[in-house]
Parts: C-alpha cells; structure tokens; sequence
C-alpha cells in the first residue's frame, strides 16, 4: 500500500498508468523525431543530412513497429485492443490512436518501399531461389528502374513525406493531447503539452540519430560525415531550446498564477519529483546538454573532429536520458497528486519482472535495433561502396546521377 | 504512365487492405452498438438484471417480523433500518424462500459506530464516550443490559 | 511476377471478344475494374452495417421499465450526516466491491481558521474514531461522496471504444465486456470515484445501484441510511422531495468550475470541500 501525506481520495492512490505508458511516448517521440529528420532531406531538400536521411527513415519505421506494445502490455484486457480501430469513440484522443497509427503506418511503409524498391530490385535480379521470390514479392512483381520510374518514385517520396511530417507530428502530439486535455488533473491540463510532447519528441529523435548515426559508422567502418554531424547537432540545440522555454514556460505561469493547484504541485516538485525533475530533466539533462552544444555549434569552425564528435555524443545521450525523464515525470508524477488536491502519495516503483516492469521496457527499448539489423541485412541501409559523404568519393557519374535524384 | 505500373501496384495493395479491413470490421461491430449512442445497447439491460438486489428495506422484515416492526417505528431507532444491525435481507430469505439464521452483531463495537461522541457529528444527534457512560469494562454486549434495540431510550 | 499478370489475363478473357487474342490489360481498363471492386464492396459494407446498426430501432430492454419515463438525482445534506459507515458497508455488500476500493465513501473534514484536515479511513467503512489535530477546529463535518453521474461527463468523453456511456434515465455506467481497461476514464474523472476492479481489469464504479432503481427500489446507500443523509429521487415525478429541494433550495456541487453538471447535489456544503 503506498503512503499518502495529505489527503488523497480513496480511489486515487493507484499508479494505474504505469512503466509502460512513460515508454509509449517515448517511443513515439523516436518514431516523430527521426521521421522529421528523413524529411528534411526528402522534403526539405537539405543535403548536408543526405548521408543520415535512410538511416533515419529505417529507425522511424523499426520504432513505429514497435509502438502499439507498450499499450497492449498495459491494457487490462489485451485482447480487447483491436475494439480501438473496430468501434472507436471518436470524442477520445485514444481512440484517434487507431486510425493515426494505422494511416501512419502505411505512409511510412508506403516511403520505404519507394525509397528501397530499387534497392529490392537489385537483390531479387542477384538472388535465387526462396530469396528471389521474396524479393520479387517485395518489388510487387515490376523491375522497371529506368531515369522515369526513378523520378516518378522520387515525387512520390516526396509526397509521401509531406502528408507523413504532419501526420508523424499528429502521431506523437496527439499522445500530448490524451495528457493536455484532462481537466481534472492540474500537472497535465495545460494547451502546452501537444507542443511540448511534440518539440522534445524531435529531441529525442535527433539525439537518437546523432548516437546511432556514429555508433553505426563505427561498426561498418565508414567515416561519419562532420557536416552532417554539426547540421544534426544545430537542430537538436534549436529543438532543445525551444523544448526547455516550455517545460520552464507552463511551471513559471502556475508559479505566478498560484491558483488553487499550485500548493500541490510545488509540493510535488519540491519533494516526490525533486530528483527527477529537477536535477535529472532540468540540470542533468536540459542546462548541460544546452551547454555542451552550444559549444559544438558556436565554435564549430574550431573544432577538431573528435571533440565534436564527444561533446555531441554526450549531449545526446544526456538528451535522451532528459526525454525520458520528461515523459516519467509527466506520466507518473501526475498520479502521484491525488485529485483532492491535498495529498499525495508515495513514488511509484516499477516491478522489475512483470508485464509492465523494468525488464520488459529494456526489451522494448532493444528490439527497434533488432528490426534495424534485420532491416539493413534484408534491405540494405547504406549503399553498396558508399562512404558518409555528401559527394560521393570515388564513385562514377552515374552511381551520383542515379544517388542525386532520390536519397 | 508506362512507368507507373508499380505505383498503381502498390495502391492496388493499399486499397485491398482497406477493404479487407472494413469488411472486418463490419462482422465485429456489436448489434446493438448506436442505437442511442456509441455504446451497445443491450448492457442497459443487461445491468438492470446484474445482480439481485441484496437489501430489502424495512418494509421488507415488517411483512414476517410484526412485533419487532411496530417496536421499532414507534421508538428512536425508527429511521435506523433493520438491515443497518443485521445485514441485507438476502442472507436471510434466499431467492427460493428458504431461510437461513440472519446474523446480529451483539457487541459494543456496532453501537459505538454509530454514538461514540466525535466533534464531527451534528450535536444534536445521541451520541456518548462511551468510557465514561459505562460502569466497568467496555466489552461483548455491555450496550444491550440496558438498552433494547430496537428502542433504545431509557 | 508472372503469375499475377496470367491472372489478370484470365478475367479479361470472359470480356475479349471471340475469337480474338486478349490484349494485355491497359492501365485505364485496370483502374476501372479495380475501382468497380473496391466500390461494390464498400456499397456491400455500407448495407450490413446499416441492417446491423439499425435492427430494432426504439426497442427498449425490458417491457415493463421504460427509461424516458425517469431521470434521477441525488441529494446529499451534509448536516445530517453522522459518519457510521453504513452506507460503504451496504454498497460494498449490495454490489461486490472489492477490498481498498470504494464505489463510495465518507469523508470527514475538521476546519478551524489555522488550518484544515480531511481524512476517510478505510472509506469510512468503519466508522470514524477520534482524532487529534495540530490547530483549534471550529467546525467539523462529513461529506458522503460517489460518482456523480455528471450530464458533461469527461469519463465518458475519454473512454475510446464507447465502453462508457450514460442512459436515458440519467445513470453513468460501464459496459464490463468492452471495457479495454485502458484507466483513462480514472484519469479524467475530476472527483476520483473510479477505479480499476482489480479481478475483472476493468473500470468500475457507482452505479446508483442500476439494478434496483430499475425495480422501483432505492440504491443500497439510501436505504440504509439512518439519519436521510442521502436521498435519491426521479426529476421527472411530480411530487419527488429530491426534485423540489433540488429545484428550490440553495444547492451545491463538486467541482462546479469545471463544467460537469454533476447530478449529485448537496446541501450545506462548505468551501474547504473539493
């Protein structure tokens, strides 16, 4: 049984938003944050993240195959879900949860599969047997790669992407919108939380992108590109800005408003979130990382290769451990204030084992880069011969003719 | 268009998928589901016969138990329902008119909820520390050697 | 693949004319049979589900009750109220509620000019006994709370399969086979009177006692209350006391800022009360 200080309603003492409803976001955040990525390249045209545009899509998508888990985990009758997308009730943010998904779903696939058709054709005329008529399957049974159809699937990337940005926000902000829209709970009623949610889901994304791009590059022996790195590094700072100003924007406003739920939530920040919120998302993770990249971009013509590559790679890490806090402290600290506005309870303690422990949110943390792996063993995610670079070295002018008119 | 074959493909896909789905779906959708709102219909009815009632009200004892009734209407106790003390009239006459013993709490403990003085009760309600109204031990049944039940005024 | 462009061969040869070799299909010829496909079936979908949707329009779920002939409220004076707990003992009988869970429950507040103190030991299921607080209190009061069976409900606006709904009659409820248990409608509730059964995984919570007032019988908790702390009454009858207090005396809600339109009404409440 948890201890209340206070008064709590009798009812209100149960944690039932648990482990797994702080990993959902943080795992949509990852599927919002890479997809704005891609489509910076894809839509946006920015070549300086050319070299990290595929890597980026690849890890939307693995992330967005994941995502319906951590719900099914939680819900107290699994095999009900499906109800979402059969009878949804369209006055809930959760029930939009069916349709978003799915739609998003197919656009993304829909973008894989124009990006990596020429990719999969290459491999179903290289492969034999089992392999081949996989990938034939995979090719819808069409082997046309001439300059047209190269250039039709180019424009219909880019039509992809441009319904897929909103729809990767509307994903994620709409996850926002499930916490801003309750009234009744004072730590989440605010029309500030879909653009919060949304902005640090883009940190977390680049923050990802960043530690995956040069891990990555390490393991394959390739050269990360350094252009691409202080492109990718400058977003995330921007991002990261904007994200902080809100966090501090909606605690500043209560602060000085000081209506009837003030008393409560200092409290709450003050005691059950002290670590959490306060020296983890705002110290740890929000004033170090904003130092640490304001270094690497302000002084970016000065610095050496491996120090910008260290400043922003623990940046980033400390970015990610900042999104994840966010997400808890939102999430669980809500529950932990009792409606009645007078007390509150105990901090929640994850089970390690169980359907909602510990154990299961680092398995769904692990199997996004499993997909990632299957996805560049049966796809490929870098070219063959390609290094990190924006000009292609040491390729022909057709390698780079064919590579300029779609990423 | 002649390079367009995929795409018509891929959409040809996509649109086999919806239909499958909206076919789907179209079977799972409850019969009763929007016929007065998002919801299935046929749970009002089924929640009205959820369960069978448990309490009975006072009435309902005074039909077998006359005595006890017209004590208890004409003495203090006389909003207190019989089932307050004893229990809802379900453990007594089960659904096939049989009886079982109805139970009674005897002891101190039941008054005491009810009179124990506590500064939240309206003053004007009976109520006593029990400690100091008592002549010995607060223990079993030491209410009930004076008072009746059902009417308890001296 | 191959096998698909023989198929498509097949269907166009009911259509060739005879004695001709059939072309292959042309993209318009194509689209054309396609789209006729998808929209055969979607007319097809579109007739079942209106033949489903639409069976027994107006059919009501039990003859002899008719639920547009009732709307009910409930009434709460707070001043009467002794804090004996009877109320939480019969809900929990009369209904199966689980242990540490309440579909109701009494509150006690202790007030004085220094402070406040609120508390609701076990729900109030046992009573109350004394207690000491750190500041004179001048006044002292229990409050006997549940859902409120709001009009504007945020439970039922958040629940997203429709497992939630609110009858004709005026009562909030949980259809228990479609309930995902997905504990968004605890979140939203303002008053904190659901919870999570923990055996059926489901959400649940007062139901004004839905299977007796449909009898013509009180909920469980007004008919054991011994001092006509809480009332229930039918707005819709003539002659209903709940209706005149509700209609002419100086009544309260909970949480009256948030817009709910909470159909449980209170006499003599206090501004400590939230």
């Amino acid at each position: 049984m948890p201890e209340i200080t206070g008064y709590a309603f009798p009812n209100d003492i149960h944690v039932t938003w648990s482990l797994m409803i702080v990993m959902y976001p943080y795992i949509t955040g990852f599927v919002a944050g890479a997809f704005i990525v891609t489509s910076l390249y894809h839509l946006f045209g920015r070549e300086e993240f050319r070299p990290v545009a595929r890597l980026a899509m690849a890890t939307s998508f693995a992330f967005l195959l994941v995502a319906g888990l951590p719900l099914q985990l939680h819900l107290g009758h699994p095999e009900r879900g499906p109800l979402v997308m059969i009878t949804p009730h369209f006055t809930s943010a959760m029930a939009g949860f069916g349709i978003l998904y799915s739609s998003y779903l197919v656009v993304l696939a829909l973008e894989v599969w124009f990006v990596w058709r020429e990719e999969i054709i290459a491999r179903a005329r290289r492969s034999r047997g089992l392999k081949r008529a996989f990938y034939a399957v995979a090719a819808l049974g069409t082997y046309d790669t001439s300059p047209e159809a190269l250039e039709i699937d180019h424009r219909a990337i880019k039509v992809l992407a441009g319904i897929g940005l909103p729809m990767a926000c509307m994903l994620h902000g709409y996850v926002g919108f499930i916490f801003g829209a309750i009234k009744a709970n004072p730590w989440w009623s605010t029309p500030l939380m879909p653009v919060i949610f949304l902005l640090s889901a883009a940190v977390s994304g680049i923050a990802l992108l960043i530690v995956l791009y040069q891990l990555t590059a390490k393991l394959g022996s390739r050269p990360v590109d350094q252009q691409c790195l202080s492109a990718l590094s400058r977003w995330l700072w921007f991002f990261l800005i904007l994200t902080i100003t809100l966090e501090l924007l909606e605690i500043i406003v209560m602060a000085y408003e000081k209506s009837e739920s003030w008393l409560i939530i200092s409290e709450l920040l003050a005691s059950r979130l002290q670590f959490s919120y306060i020296t983890v998302q705002m110290i740890v993770g929000g004033l170090i990382p904003l130092i640490l990249l304001a270094i690497v971009v302000l002084m970016n013509r000065y610095l050496h290769e491996r120090v910008r590559s260290t400043l922003s790679t623990v940046a980033a890490l400390l970015c990610l451990l900042q999104v994840f806090s966010m997400r808890w402290n939102i999430v669980v600290g809500g529950q932990l204030l009792s409606k009645s506005l007078r007390g509150l309870r105990s901090p929640y303690e994850p089970e390690l084992f169980g359907r909602e422990g510990v154990l299961m949110a680092i398995v769904l943390l692990i199997i996004p880069f499993v997909i990632l792996f299957v996805f560049d063993r049966v796809l490929g995610i870098w070219r063959r011969g390609e290094g990190g670079g924006g000009a292609q070295a040491g390729s022909g002018p057709a390698h780079a003719a064919r590579g300029a008119s779609h990423g | 268009m002649e390079h367009a074959r995929h795409v018509f493909r891929v959409a040809l896909v996509v649109v086999l998928a919806l239909v499958v789905f909206m076919l789907t779906r179209g079977l799972l959708v409850p019969k009763s589901y929007g016929m007065y709102g998002p919801y299935r219909h046929d749970n009002v009815a089924e929640q009205m016969n959820a369960r069978k009632p448990a309490f009975g009200g006072a009435q309902a004892c005074a039909d077998c138990h006359v005595e006890q009734s017209k004590k208890r209407a004409a003495g203090r106790h006389k909003t207190v329902n019989c089932e307050v003390c004893h229990g809802p009239l379900r453990q007594h006459v089960k659904e096939d008119g049989s009886i079982d013993p109805m139970p009674v709490d005897r002891s101190f403990t039941l008054c005491t909820r009810c009179h124990r003085k506590l500064v939240t009760r309206p003053a004007s309600f009976p109520q006593v520390v029990p400690e100091q109204h008592v002549n010995g031990p607060l223990e079993g049944k030491i209410c009930l050697e004076c008072h009746d039940p059902h009417s308890p005024k001296l | 693949m191959a096998g698909r462009n023989d198929a498509l061969r097949v269907i166009q040869d009911c259509q060739a004319p005879a004695g001709g070799e059939p072309a292959a299909p042309t993209r318009r010829e194509f689209l054309g049979d396609a789209l006729k496909l998808a929209s055969g079936a979607v007319v097809f979908l579109a007739g079942s589900a209106g033949a489903a949707g639409g069976a027994q329009p107006g059919k009501q779920p039990d003859e002899a009750y008719n639920w547009d002939d009732h709307l009910y409220a409930y009434l709460i004076d707070t001043t009467k109220c002794i804090g004996c707990g009877s109320c939480v003992r019969a809900c929990k009988v009369e209904n199966g509620v689980p242990d540490g869970f309440y579909r109701t429950w009494v509150e006690r507040y202790l007030i004085g000019m220094e402070g406040s103190y609120v508390d609701s030991p076990n729900g109030g299921m046992d009573g109350f006994t004394p207690v000491q607080v750190g500041f004179v209190a001048n006044k002292s009061f229990f409050v006997p709370k549940m859902c409120n069976h709001c009009k504007a409900t945020p439970c039922i606006q958040v629940c997203p399969v429709g497992a939630s709904y609110r009858t004709k009659d005026g009562v909030v409820m949980v259809d228990d086979t479609r309930c995902i248990g997905c504990g968004y409608c605890v979140q939203a509730c303002p008053y904190g009177s659901r919870f999570i059964n923990p055996a059926t995984h489901t959400a649940s919570k007062c139901t004004w006692c839905y299977h007796r007032i449909t009898k013509g019988l009180k909920p469980a908790c007004v008919t054991v209350c011994p001092t006509a702390t809480r009332q229930f009454g039918d707005m819709k009858r003539e002659d209903d006391p709940v209706r005149k207090a509700i209609e002419h005396e100086r009544v309260e809600i909970m949480q009256p800022h948030l817009l709910t339109e909470p159909q449980c009404y209170y006499l003599h409440l206090d501004k400590e009360v939230r």
